[in-house]
C-alpha cells in the first residue's frame, strides 16, 4: 500500500505551515521524512490522518484517504507525539482499549506488547512510564491493527542508544515484509542507517525526494603528506579541484582514492595518509535545507 | 458500534473512576438515610416529619440535590480525552469522531443509571429501615416512593449525560467541571432571583429537574421569600424531555464544532 501526498497545503491564520508539499512512500521501503524542527513534518502527518484538515490537497494509503479507508487502523499505524495514556491506566489496559475499538482481539494485546517489548512494564500505570517506555508503547498501540502503512513522527525522541538501534532494525524488518514506513526525523543519524528513500522539508515546501545515496554528491579524497604544496601543484587540471585546508592537508575533488594514490606514486610524492571521505549526511542536509535559501 | 462499546466499557473499568463513581451513589444515599434518622422535624429550621408526604418529598429531593455528582463524573470521563491527549489515538481508531461520542454517550447512560440506581436504593432502602426502627408509618405509600426513587434515578442518568455533553462542548476539563459546579451552585439559584426569568424556571434544568424528582421546595423557599407565587413546574415526563434536550442540544454542538476542530 503506498503513500501519495498530492498538493498538500496548511495555512494557520497568514501563517503557512505546509505549501502544496507533494511526494510518494513506496510499499517494502523505509521512507525518512526530514526537516529541521518546525517544518511542518508533524502538521503534515496530522492532515495524512485526517486529524488536522488540509487548507487544500489530498493524502491517500493505496488511493484512500485515511477517514475513507473500510478498517483504518488494520492499513494504517501511527506514532505520534500528541498521543498521550490515560494516567490511571496500565499500559496493558491502554492496549486493550483500542484493540477493542479497532476490533483487533485481545489476543493482538500480548503480541504486540512482546512485539515492542511492552510486556516488560505491561503492569504498570502509564503516568509511571519512562519517555522510552511511552514511545515503545505508542508503537504497539500503533501495530495492534498489523498495518500494512506505519507513520511515526520522531519515534527516537527519549529512546536511549540502545532503544534506537533496536527500533531501526524493527523498522527494517517491518519494510522487508512489504510494509510502507514513513519515518520522520530532524536528526539525520537515525535516518541515515534506517531509509532508503529521503523526503527532505523545510519552511513547509519540498527541498528534495529521493533514493539517500542522492543526498551525499560527489566523494572526496582527505591527503595528509609532508609535501602537500607540491603535489597540490601537480594535481590541479580542469577536472580535479584540490583544497588546501592545513599545511599539510589536502582536500580533493574529483579523483578516487586509487587515482589519487597513483598520481602519488608517478610524482615520488610521500603520503601519510590518504582516506576516502563521504559528506556526512548532516552536510548534505545543512547544505540542501540552508543553503538553498 | 459494538466495538465501540466494547472500548469505551473496557476504557471505564480500567480506571477507578467507576469506584468513586459507586462510592459516591451510596454516600448519597447514606445521606439520605442519615437525614432519615436524625428526623426531618429535629431540622433547623423544622421540616415535615416523615410520616407526611412533604416530608417525603423534600428528603428525597435532598437526593435530588445530589444530581451534580453524576454531572460532573460524565463531565470528566469525556473530557479526559482531551485532558491526557489519548484524543488523537481515538481519532485514528475512529476517524469519524461522532462515532465514539455516541459509544461514550451510551455506555454513560448506562453508568447514570447505574449510579441513580444505586443512590435510590441505598435512600430508599434506608429510610425504609429508619421508619421500622423508629416504628413510623411513612407519609406516602410504598408505590409512590419507589415511583419517586426511580424518577430520581432517570434524573441522575440524565444529568450524566449533561455532564458529559458540557465536558465534550468545552474540552478543558478544568473549565467544564466548573461550569457544571458553578451552574448548579450559584447561576440557577441567582437567575430564580430576577423575576422575569423566574418564568423561564420550569423550562431551566433546575426547574425541569424539579418537575422530574416532583421536589419543589427551592422554588417554594424562593416563591416565599419574594413573596411572589411559586412558577408552576412542567410535568414530570415533560420535565426529563426537557433535560434530554439540553444534553442533546449541548452534544449536536460538541459534533458540529469541537469535534470537527484541528486534533494537534
Amino acid at each position: 500500500m503506498n503513500i501519495e501526498v498530492r498538493g498538500l497545503t496548511k495555512a494557520f491564520g497568514p501563517i503557512s505551515a505546509v505549501t502544496d508539499l507533494s511526494f510518494e512512500a513506496e510499499a517494502g521501503v523505509v521512507t525518512g521524512f526530514l526537516g529541521p524542527n518546525g517544518a511542518g513534518k508533524t502538521t503534515t502527518m496530522q492532515m495524512m490522518l485526517g486529524l488536522v484538515t488540509p487548507t487544500s490537497g489530498t493524502a491517500t494509503f493505496g488511493g484512500h484517504r485515511y477517514a475513507d479507508l473500510p478498517h483504518p487502523s488494520a492499513a494504517v499505524g501511527a506514532v505520534l507525539d500528541s498521543a498521550g495514556f490515560h494516567p490511571a491506566h496500565t499500559a496493558y489496559d491502554h492496549l486493550r482499549v483500542y484493540a477493542r475499538m479497532g476490533r483487533h482481539g485481545t489476543a493482538r494485546v500480548d503480541q504486540v506488547a512482546d512485539l515492542t517489548g511492552v510486556s516488560a512494564f505491561a503492569g504498570r500505570l502509564t503516568r509511571t512510564l519512562s519517555t522510552g517506555m511511552r514511545q515503545r508503547l505508542s508503537l504497539a498501540t500503533a501495530l495492534l491493527g498489523d498495518p500494512q502503512v506505519l507513520l511515526l513522527d520522531e519515534p527516537s525522541n527519549g529512546l536511549d542508544p540502545e532503544g534506537i538501534a533496536w527500533l531501526r532494525e524493527f523498522l527494517r524488518e517491518l519494510a522487508a515484509d512489504g510494509r510502507t514506513i514513513l519515518v520522520s526525523s530532524h536528526v539525520l543519524g537515525e535516518i541515515e542507517h534506517t531509509a532508503d528513500h529521503v523526503v527532505v522539508i523545510r519552511d513547509g515546501r519540498l527541498v528534495t525526494a529521493g533514493p539517500i545515496a542522492g543526498l551525499y554528491g560527489t566523494a572526496t579524497v582527505l591527503v595528509r603528506s609532508p609535501q602537500a604544496d607540491l603535489f597540490a601543484a601537480k594535481l590541479v587540471t580542469s577536472e580535479v579541484r584540490v583544497e588546501h585546508p592545513r599545511p599539510d592537508l589536502l582536500r580533493i575533488h574529483g579523483l578516487s582514492t586509487e587515482q589519487v594514490a597513483a598520481a602519488a606514486a608517478s610524482h615520488g610524492v610521500t603520503l601519510h595518509e590518504i582516506t576516502p571521505e563521504h559528506p556526512t549526511l548532516e552536510q548534505a542536509f545543512l547544505h540542501l535545507t540552508g543553503g538553498s535559501r | 458500534m459494538t466495538a465501540l462499546l466494547a472500548a469505551e466499557w473496557t476504557r471505564l473499568t480500567g480506571t477507578k473512576l467507576w469506584l468513586w463513581g459507586l462510592l459516591a451513589a451510596l454516600a448519597s444515599g447514606a445521606l439520605i438515610g442519615l437525614l432519615a434518622l436524625a428526623g426531618p422535624e429535629n431540622f433547623t429550621p423544622p421540616m415535615p416529619g416523615l410520616d407526611t408526604a412533604q416530608g417525603i418529598h423534600a428528603l428525597l429531593g435532598l437526593l435530588g440535590f445530589t444530581v451534580f455528582v453524576p454531572a460532573l463524573l460524565g463531565t470528566i470521563a469525556v473530557s479526559a480525552e482531551y485532558r491526557h491527549r489519548t484524543i488523537t489515538t481515538t481519532t485514528l481508531f475512529a476517524p469519524r469522531r461522532w462515532t465514539w461520542l455516541a459509544a461514550k454517550l451510551a455506555i454513560y447512560t448506562g453508568a447514570g443509571l447505574a449510579y441513580g440506581a444505586t443512590a435510590a436504593a441505598v435512600a430508599g432502602g434506608a429510610l425504609w429501615g429508619v421508619a421500622v426502627l423508629k416504628g413510623i408509618t411513612l407519609g406516602l405509600p410504598a408505590v409512590t416512593i419507589t415511583a419517586l426513587l426511580a424518577r430520581i434515578a432517570l434524573t441522575m442518568a440524565v444529568y450524566t449525560l449533561l455532564g458529559l455533553a458540557v465536558g465534550a462542548l468545552l474540552r478543558n476539563q478544568v473549565t467544564a467541571l466548573i461550569a457544571v459546579g458553578a451552574y448548579f451552585y450559584m447561576i440557577e439559584t441567582v437567575l430564580m432571583l430576577i423575576p422575569g426569568i423566574k418564568l423561564l424556571y420550569p423550562y431551566l434544568p433546575g426547574g425541569a429537574t424539579a418537575a422530574l424528582t416532583g421536589f419543589t421546595y427551592l422554588a417554594d423557599a424562593i416563591a416565599d421569600q419574594t413573596g411572589t407565587s411559586a412558577t408552576p413546574l412542567l410535568s414530570a415526563p415533560a420535565g426529563a424531555a426537557v433535560l434530554v434536550c439540553y444534553a442533546l442540544v449541548a452534544i449536536a454542538i460538541a459534533v458540529a464544532a469541537p469535534l470537527r476542530r484541528d486534533i494537534t
